[in-house]
């Protein structure tokens, strides 16, 4: 552990500092240093996009993301998104519809969504199949996700309600 | 804690010179952009450096115009950017064909340009590897494409050296003795392991496109299973001047069907001054199939993609004579 | 293909007479529709609407709880070593430098262990072992595991051992398992010095006879390649044997009691002491459904460290544990008159099992008996091989046995009708079993639907006007399917009276109902199928009722989430917990108001008098009156199938409680420079008895038409030598979101008499009919018959070479000159 290093990442709006080996991988990180599990290792080598989070926004690969390369930068993870009795108008229509099977991928699927619908509020369909064709579903055909994302967007219309939960940042006590 | 990569440093200039030197002081090391190519092959132990160079500190990189693009613009980037679809549309439409969305978030142009060569023989597990004894690419003795021991068939497997190469782009390196710049189209080498030009300790900053690059008529046709995340089995890239119905200079590209891009413009020499009809276009195309030599290390036979070369060539020239790729706003 | 006797022969089945009118005439009348028994007698409020997962919240909200989400005190976490020989004996093992690494706390290797904790999930075939302990039998067998501190250090641990492997003469190829072999891959198990690990020679009524005869016969061969499960989380296990001398396992299984017997086994613990928990799980479709050795070896390591130990496979691991669709290359033969009427069927399949028995002894029966529905066939006859190679194991995948066959059947259907010049409906119409019949190997059909399938995707799709008039390059096709709703009987027999599925129902003062059952939540919705009958039974809202199914500790035995039997057995077993409640609340009632219990139904969170529906009790009120000088109620509901079937060997392979049936019509576009296509759309109906959560039967179809086009499309575990060339989600292509076509989804309902208030199956069923449908309709759109999956557009331009280019096939009209007994080809 002598190479080790500190990390100061903003995840969910909250500073945190890690120790964590110089070749640390952002989605080991997240789960076994900051036990958010929330996010998935499906494959680890950026073939099936259940390690989807959102880094300044924009949906990216965990799993293919060094953690020195997210200090300084914006993370967001599912569990940002809403809580089982608060959840984000995304999570919402995912349970809702249909769009989550086994889960598994959900995070991934959600945060990629999340990401394209603060980008584009009001997708098309073809739009909506594009942003998500990095994201593998084995229990739903993606049907229902699709039905999920459309049903988001309408309830998420512009202008009132952005897409991010954003908590204000503040240092770790 | 859990680490799941060899232990190695990680560098994080913030310049070019600083990163250059960086690397003049670290020779054992590898260049890591958005890592989408070099993570997956380090967790599988595919040749792995104690020392990464990391890249996401280096703005200057991410500059992207019509005429100098930076080696750190993501595909992302690439293929939304304004005024690229604008004067170059065929860039940003074949970075928009790359790997999937999430990937093309963080890869990198000059990922893309300087992307390991691929062979199912290669990729693959250490597990994997060891009980076939490893092969000549990563740490063992022999080609399994093609059994001997002295040249590698690794497939390229980028699509941007394409339509750059078809386009005349120059790709810049930086070096501890200073920059050079070399054409792309004479950038790479038809070596699985020797792949390019560029030095070890170099790196290579920007792609530069000449003035008139707009001025061509470009398209590129690339062939895959899925509609994401696929390597191309093979890219056909076109670029072309044309004098009205006749042709004035063509540009051809056959892309991931050997080890290297291949620069089959001389294919359309005898029809320069000519009208580039249906015939001609059918007769270049044909010659595109006979000059590529595709091996078994993709997932569709090499003599389907050796027929495919054809059908994706005459697509290709005629997408570019009927005046290039054209980018709707619906491509995101 | 001409199989070679098996050497042997105990246990051939021959049944040469056989009354096919007598078998197919009805036993009963099906049930009027919107009556059941089961039927709650104001009508449904729950059952067959759309009702989100219960668990949706957690799911969405990254807090559902996976094995590799668990994280205990001082745990280790471990890695595989896996063999990189694919047959050759262990000499020796050298872990002196993995065990020196720092942080590296044990190292177990299978030869350490020996022989003598084998183990299986079928108790005839327990050729398994937790680690290979003289022999390893395929690439990616597992030899030894490495516990550490730190996940890299024990990968680190695992690539320092040494083993010194002594190469045996590998099987590679599934034919060549038919032959003898001095080095069998498991020399104390099958039938005789082959390969073969199971064979099947069967025959009801006089097939040679009818071919000979037949006014028109055909004959085709089909090679598929093997295909996976691809769930998305990959296996992982977390095992801690505790201070209390328990051993407990987190393990995302899809059979926790499989898995519970077998640790019993394995470990030497008597089953009291062991605890199978079942975190959330990322998906099974039949590739979580066997005991590993994995599992046994995680809970070995944790009973020696008294460490708690986990263990995630990376995604290659997951290939190389398998068990996925047999590798198959089969043989049908049918026999037709020229109106289409279906007089023989003859059938031979190869089925590559791999290096393990895993199902495979029902695998190979289901390669042929579920052919034996849901048309009328009067002569069958079934030679099945499955043989041991030195591959990955196959196993029990989404539609077990019945999907390659399937496809193989409908699409010689398709050809059969073409040249006799009928439609494809046609000839399905007129060879339907009727409902509640029986096949002449003594199948019971209950409920079926597959009449009102086929009429409504025809019309939805316009097949009559579009069918063969597409231009070309756009094509139709039908497929229709038939399967199993659970097996009939289970596979452990030596707990002769324990039931399938036994449901335990809980209310106590606080009026929250809780539901203990042991079937396992794999994302299709059991914990909430069950928590919406207990409600719907009691009459109750949803909100009141809470499932624990995780824990063997606290849940009753159910056998598994596979073969399809969950809604089947476990429903019922739910209804009656709840419906022996019910009568608990009408005598409290009954004493609370002085009327007669019966009078009394379940409505509204109240218990009301029918005949006077002002006198009513609440379900609160009512739940404590019961619980006078008693305490929390407690109720018990099982399930058996009931005995029936024919007596010869084998009997029982194939027969299950009630059936579901489809058809699908799919439309294709093939491209016709480069062969490549697409599949556009399908219109999907399928009989699932009733279907109890809409949304969930829904996003069964919706799922298995993705998994079953994937193996048309794209999906092929390729092997190279003894390697599997593709174990990773890049070279091992699952359609994306870009790839899946539009569905309309027809959910039909045949009122099964016995299944729980009408109920089957969706869980599988639905992925059968796809891959014909697609077949068909590349024929439709192109001219080219493919006979081998997948069809991949490199394969697909070579076929189409080898004809001479594409053409755009005609209406029907009869392409065979059919003589009165003459035999066609």
């Amino acid at each position: 552990m002598s190479r080790a290093r500190i990390l100061r990442l903003d995840v969910n709006g909250v500073e945190r500092s890690v120790a964590v080996e110089p070749q640390a991988i952002l989605l080991d990180v997240l789960r076994n240093d900051l036990r958010l599990t929330g996010t998935k290792r499906g494959c680890d080598m950026g073939t099936c996009g259940c390690c989807t989070v959102n880094i300044d926004g924009e949906a990216r690969l965990s799993c293919l993301t060094l953690a020195a390369q997210a200090e300084g930068k914006r993370v967001t993870t599912i569990e940002s998104l809403g809580t089982p009795t608060n959840l984000h108008p995304i999570q919402k229509a995912y349970s809702d519809v249909g769009g989550s099977q086994c889960g598994f991928c959900t995070p991934g699927f959600i945060m990629a969504t999340n990401a394209l619908l603060v980008k584009n509020p009001d997708p098309s369909m073809a739009q909506i199949k594009e942003a998500l064709s990095g994201n593998l579903c084995r229990c739903t055909g993606y049907i229902k996700i699709i039905q999920a994302v459309q049903v988001a967007a309408r309830e998420l219309a512009p202008p009132q309600r952005p897409a991010v939960a954003v908590a204000p940042r503040r240092p770790r006590p | 804690m859990s680490m799941l990569l060899p232990p190695f440093q990680v560098h994080e200039p913030s310049t070019i010179e600083d990163a250059v030197r960086l690397k003049a002081q670290q020779p054992e090391s590898d260049w890591i952009a958005g890592g989408t190519d070099l993570l997956p092959n380090y967790k599988w132990m595919l040749n792995t450096r104690p020392h990464v160079i990391s890249l996401h500190r280096v703005g200057a990189l991410r500059e992207i115009t019509p005429k100098r693009i930076g080696a750190l613009a993501t595909l992302t980037q690439l293929a939304t950017h304004v005024e690229l679809r604008e004067s170059l549309p065929v860039i940003a439409h074949t970075a928009g064909l790359i790997a999937s969305p999430l990937i093309r978030n963080s890869g990198t142009l000059g990922g893309n340009l300087l992307l390991e060569n691929r062979c199912f023989f290669f990729n693959q597990a250490h597990l994997w590897r060891e009980s076939i004894n490893f092969c000549l690419k990563a740490s063992g003795t022999q080609c399994h494409v093609v059994p001997q021991e002295s040249k590698c068939y690794a497939t390229f497997s980028a699509d941007l050296p394409g339509p750059l190469i078809a386009l005349g782009a120059e790709f810049e390196l930086a070096g501890p003795k200073g920059t050079r710049r070399i054409a792309a189209s004479k950038f790479y080498k038809n070596d699985g392991i020797d792949r390019h030009e560029k030095r070890p300790d170099e790196l290579l900053t920007f792609v530069h496109l000449a003035a008139d690059a707009s001025k061509w008529r470009a398209s590129y046709q690339k062939l895959r299973q899925r509609d994401s995340w696929d390597f191309p089995e093979l890219g056909i890239a076109v670029a072309l001047k044309m004098e009205g119905e006749k042709l004035g200079e063509a540009r051809i590209v056959a892309n991931a069907l050997e080890c290297a891009p291949k620069d089959v413009s001389h294919l359309a020499d005898s029809y320069r001054g000519k009208p580039l009809n249906e015939r001609a276009i059918d007769e270049i195309a044909a010659a595109v199939e006979q000059n590529v030599r595709p091996v078994k290390n993709t997932n569709l036979s090499p003599s389907y993609r050796k027929k495919m070369a054809r059908v994706f060539a005459k697509r290709a020239l005629l997408e570019a004579r009927g005046g290039g790729v054209r980018l709707n706003g619906a491509r995101a | 293909m001409s199989l070679p006797p098996v050497a042997n022969p105990k246990h051939d089945v021959k049944v040469p007479d056989v009354d096919p009118e007598e078998k197919w005439r009805p036993y009963r009348e099906p049930l009027a529709p919107g009556e059941h028994p089961h039927r709650p007698p104001e009508g449904y409020k729950i059952l067959g609407t759309r009702v989100p997962l219960v668990d949706g919240p957690l799911k969405v909200s990254g807090q559902g709880v996976y094995a590799d989400d668990l994280f205990l005190p001082h745990m280790l976490h471990a890695k595989l070593l896996h063999a990189t020989h694919p047959h050759a004996r262990i000499r020796a093992i050298d872990v002196s430098a993995a065990k020196r690494l720092p942080g590296v706390v044990d190292v177990l290797t299978g030869l350490e262990l020996g022989t003598g904790h084998r183990f299986g999930v079928l108790p005839l075939t327990k050729d398994e072992e937790p680690l290979a302990a003289e022999k390893v039998r395929y690439i990616g067998d597992l030899v030894a595991i490495v516990a550490a501190e730190d996940e890299w250090t024990a990968k680190e641990a695992v690539r320092l051992i040494r083993v010194d492997y002594e190469d045996l003469p590998a099987v590679l190829k599934p034919m060549d398992g038919l032959k003898p072999s001095a080095d069998k891959i498991h020399p104390d198990i099958g039938i005789d010095e082959t390969n073969v690990q199971k064979y099947v020679d069967q025959e009801f009524g006089d097939v040679e006879a009818a071919l000979r005869k037949a006014e028109y016969t055909i004959r085709r061969k089909w090679k598929f390649q093997g295909v996976t499960h691809g769930f998305t989380e990959p296996h992982a296990v977390v095992a801690h044997y505790t201070a209390k001398d328990r051993l407990v396992l987190w393990s995302a299984t899809q059979v926790p009691h499989y898995v519970h017997r077998a640790l019993a086994e394995v470990t030497g613990l008597p089953p009291h002491r062991i605890q199978v928990i079942r975190p959330q799980v990322g998906g099974g479709f039949g590739g979580k459904s066997d005991p590993f050795p994995h599992e046994m070896a995680a809970a070995l390591l944790a009973m020696r460290t008294r460490r708690p130990v986990k263990l995630l496979f990376d995604r290659d691991e997951s290939f190389y544990s398998g068990r996925g669709r047999h590798p198959t290359e089969n043989e049908f033969a049918i026999a037709l008159d020229r109106d289409g009427t279906l007089r023989a069927m003859d059938i031979e399949a190869v089925i590559d099992g791999g290096a393990f028995a895993s199902f495979g002894i029902i695998s190979t029966y289901y390669n042929g008996v579920l052919s034996m529905g849901p048309y009328k066939v009067p002569a069958f006859r079934y030679k099945g091989r499955r043989v041991y190679t030195n591959h990955i194991p196959s196993g029990a995948m989404r539609g077990h046995g019945a999907v390659n066959s399937r496809c193989t059947l409908e699409v010689l259907l398709d050809e059969a009708a073409e040249e006799l010049g009928l439609d494809p409906f046609a000839v399905r119409l007129r060879n339907l079993m009727p409902a509640y019949s029986h096949t002449i190997n003594d199948f019971r059909i209950t409920s079926n639907g597959l009449r009102e399938c086929l009429e409504t995707v025809r019309a939805a799709s316009k097949w009559d006007e579009r069918w063969r008039r597409l231009p070309l390059g756009q094509g139709l096709g039908l497929g229709c399917g038939f399967y199993i709703s659970g097996s009939n009987l289970p596979i452990h027999w030596d707990i002769p009276g324990m039931p399938q599925s036994t449901v335990h129902v809980k209310i106590d003062w606080d009026g929250g109902v809780t539901v203990h059952t042991g079937a396992a939540e794999i994302g299709q919705g059991s914990d909430t199928v069950a928590a919406m009958i207990v409600a719907e039974v009691l009459g109750i809202p949803l909100d009141r009722v809470r499932v624990y199914s995780n824990d063997s500790d606290l849940a009753p035995v159910d056998l598994g989430s596979y073969s399809s039997r969950v809604t089947f057995m476990m429903g019922n077993a739910a209804r009656k917990a709840a419906e022996e409640v019910r009568r608990e609340l009408q005598r409290a009632a009954a004493d609370v108001t002085g009327a007669q219990p019966e009078l009394f139904v379940c409505q509204d969170d109240a218990v009301v008098n029918q005949a006077d529906p002002g006198m009513r009790v609440s379900f609160l009120d009512a739940v404590r009156k019961a619980m006078d000088h008693k305490g929390a109620l407690v109720a018990r509901g099982s399930f058996n199938s009931t005995k029936m079937g024919g007596t010869f060997k084998g009997a029982t392979a194939g027969l299950a409680p009630a059936y579901s049936l489809n058809a699908y019509v799919a439309q294709v576009e093939v491209d016709l420079e480069t062969a490549q296509w697409r599949c556009t759309k399908v219109w999907a109906a399928h009989d699932c008895g009733k279907a109890l959560n809409r949304l969930a039967v829904e996003g069964q179809i919706e799922g298995s038409i993705h998994m079953g086009l994937g193996q048309v499309y794209s999906e092929s575990l390729e092997y190279r030598g003894a390697n599997l060339r593709n174990p990773n989600l890049l070279d091992y292509k699952i359609p994306t979101s870009l790839e899946m076509p539009d569905v309309e989804v027809f959910i039909v309902e045949s009122n099964d008499a016995e299944g729980p208030f009408g109920a089957k199956e969706a869980g599988e069923g639905p992925l059968l009919p796809i891959l014909p449908a697609v077949v068909n309709a590349i024929h439709d759109a192109v001219g080219v018959r493919m006979h081998e999956l997948p069809v991949t557009p490199d394969r697909l331009y070579e076929v189409k070479e080898r004809q001479g280019g594409w053409k755009k096939p005609t209406l029907p009209k009869a392409s065979v000159t059919v003589k009165a007994g003459g035999r066609h080809r």
